[in-house]
């Protein structure tokens, strides 16, 4: 009987598998979908990764010591220097739509020798907005560096105090960990919500939910061969997500791929049980849709899909902790990236179980055939 | 012989709307069973309560003598059931929907033989979706069949078919029961009714108001004084149509 019973879910299982990959449409928006967003979001975050400031340089001064400045700050890496603001009124305008962070003045006098003096002299000047105070700042301290070590060369000097900065070659996450973790959650939320809620209510428009309910094929069953089958087309989609953000974003997993993996069916089955519940529920399309939208998206954005949940205030970190797709995120990226064991993340293992019960409950109990 | 299946007042109600009121009736083992009547007199209601699909409010039904109230999962093994209007997923080859419903009762079945059955076997290998009505009526029926049911229940199987795809249907029909299945079926066809079943139940209003061989109501119909006002011709236009056309299947290419 047990056999029986288990040959039907394996069947089922694999004509089903056969068929979602016979569909190109499926096939889409299982894998090329979530891709999409991937660059888009993975672009986004690893391209400002060295900060440089948009300045221009309103160079007054016709001293060569002011054309050496100029030369240098266009062809260093620190100031990306927009060659085509020459005069201070155009730097003004360009800031004004934050085209520009600032603008360097270098004064008529500026690298000239005094007439008491020996060596150049000059002083520079940065003008800003209000709105790029910080820009500013930073900009100053760069020039202030800069300067300090021309003036050494000019003038001798002792200094007694000096600062020394030392790069740690620990890793810290990036913002690209955040998102990919992310990113993964909005593709089983894809998976596992949006595509039971599509094609439920429409099995059930066409009876065919109804003609099996005449056969003795049990809820359990249907579910299992379901579960089963989406983790199989979901961990191959979130292999190419991997594959993907290890390539070309290079993300580096530093986690055990066997632990990744079974974490990513156990976030997967998850959230497929509340897909399983509307879907399940749904007499049809117009019962289905209002309320997915109405549980998917604000769990899609509080448990940081699309960004992350320690830029929130506390209190909506505190609730939105809660909330099922959370612990999933939260789950992935200590695996995954932190190199995080089961053992390690027992909070989320355990708060993903009481979702699996509570949710998986609704669903069979909600469940409709018709 | 006792009865294959026993129907004992059976009764539902949907609001207001008695739809069934008191239904009673056998069938026989290899026995056509026609139930007819207009629309919403309760016909397709008595099947889904046979069927386990619906709750019985009042009364019993027995199917080779287990009622189904009380064991509605034993009765799934005793009956096929061909719906209305048979549907199936779309990138489904027939072999895997046959090999499919053979696994919702946990068996293993010769898919080509039950393809074969309604001569659909070099259709195997198609998707679903390339299949025309009369196709889809017959797979419907071999995928009702896959787990060897005692009593077989179709519902208006015939209705938007082609006369060929029609008489097809019934040779098919006839096939079944003649390997000993009881077969009941709603139609609003009264020559399909008339050619096919042993018995006919006449619906109306939730109750059946006539159940005898087509023969016998139509005799006692005749005796009460009926006649026709037109002189029955010894042919009519299907059988023209038939006759110029041929009997030949035409979905199958």
């Amino acid at each position: 009987m047990a056999n029986k019973s288990l040959y039907t879910v394996v069947t089922f299982v694999k004509i089903n598998t056969k068929r979602f990959f016979r569909d190109k449409l499926a096939l889409f928006f299982t894998i090329g979908f979530p891709l999409i967003f991937l660059f888009v979001f993975g672009g986004l975050n690893s391209g400002n990764k060295d900060v440089s400031f948009k300045v221009a340089i309103v160079n007054e001064s016709s001293s060569s010591f002011a054309k050496d400045f100029v030369k240098n700050a266009e062809n260093g890496k620190v100031l990306n220097v927009s060659k085509d603001v020459t005069t201070l009124d155009a730097a003004k305008e360009k800031m004004a739509k934050s085209e520009l962070d600032a603008a360097i003045v270098l004064p008529k006098e500026f690298g000239e020798v005094q007439p008491n003096a020996q060596t150049p002299s000059g002083q520079a000047k940065i003008v800003y907005t209000q709105n790029n105070q910080q820009s500013a700042q930073a900009l100053g301290s760069i020039l202030d560096a800069q300067f300090k070590g021309v003036n050494a060369q000019f003038v001798k000097n002792e200094t007694p105090f000096s600062v020394v900065s030392e790069q740690l070659n620990e890793r810290s996450l990036s913002p690209f960990d955040y998102t990919f973790a992310g990113l993964l959650g909005f593709s089983i939320i894809g998976m596992g919500i949006f595509g039971p809620v599509n094609v439920f209510p429409e099995l059930k428009k066409m009876g065919i939910l109804r003609r099996l309910s005449t056969t003795p094929l049990r809820v359990w069953q249907y579910f299992l061969s379901t579960m089963i089958g989406q983790a199989v087309i979901g961990l191959i989609s979130l292999g190419v997500m991997f594959a993907v953000a290890i390539w070309v974003f290079h993300l580096q997993v530093v986690g055990n791929y066997f632990e990744l993996a079974a974490f990513l069916v156990l976030g997967i089955i998850t959230i497929l049980g509340i897909g399983l519940a509307l879907g399940g529920w749904a007499r049809n399309e117009r019962q289905a849709a209002p309320l997915s939208n109405i549980i998917v998206f604000p769990m899609m954005f509080l448990s940081g899909t699309f960004f992350p949940r320690f830029l929130m205030p506390e209190w909506l970190q505190n609730l939105s902790a809660f909330l099922p797709l959370t612990p999933i995120i939260d789950g992935i990226r200590l695996i995954a990236t932190e190199g995080k064991h089961f053992i390690d993340i027992l909070p989320q293992l355990g708060m993903i179980g009481a979702w699996i019960v509570v949710i998986y409950f609704i669903a069979f109990r909600v469940f409709r055939w018709e | 012989m006792k009865a294959m299946v026993e129907v004992k007042n059976l009764k539902k109600r949907y609001g207001d709307k008695q739809a069934v009121d008191g239904v009673s009736f056998e069938v026989k083992k290899g026995e056509i069973f026609g139930i007819l009547g207009p629309n919403g007199a309760g016909k397709t209601t008595t099947l889904e309560m046979m069927e386990t699909l619906r709750p019985i409010d009042e009364g019993e039904v027995y199917i080779d003598g287990i009622n189904v109230s009380d064991d509605p999962q034993r009765i799934k093994y005793l009956i096929g059931v061909q719906p209305q209007t048979p549907a199936f997923q779309d990138k489904t080859k027939l072999s895997e929907v046959v090999e499919m419903f053979a696994a919702a009762y946990g068996e293993k079945v010769d898919v080509m033989q039950f393809l074969r059955d309604v001569e659909l076997e070099e259709k195997a290998n198609s998707y679903v979706e390339t299949l025309s009505g009369g196709q889809k009526q017959r797979l419907s029926i071999t995928t009702a069949l896959v787990h060897g049911p005692k009593v077989f229940f179709l519902d208006e199987p015939t209705t938007g078919l082609d006369p060929q795809a029609r008489r097809h249907l019934w040779d098919l029909i006839e096939k079944v029961r003649n390997k000993g299945i009881s077969v009941i079926m709603t139609t609003h066809y009264m020559d399909e009714a008339e050619i096919l079943c042993d018995r006919i139940a006449v619906m109306d209003n939730g109750k059946i108001v006539a159940i005898d061989t087509p023969k016998n109501l139509i005799s006692q119909l005749l005796k009460r004084g009926f006649s026709k006002k037109e002189v029955v011709q010894q042919a009519n236009l299907e059988d023209v149509f038939i006759d110029l056309t041929g009997k030949e299947l035409r979905d199958g290419q």
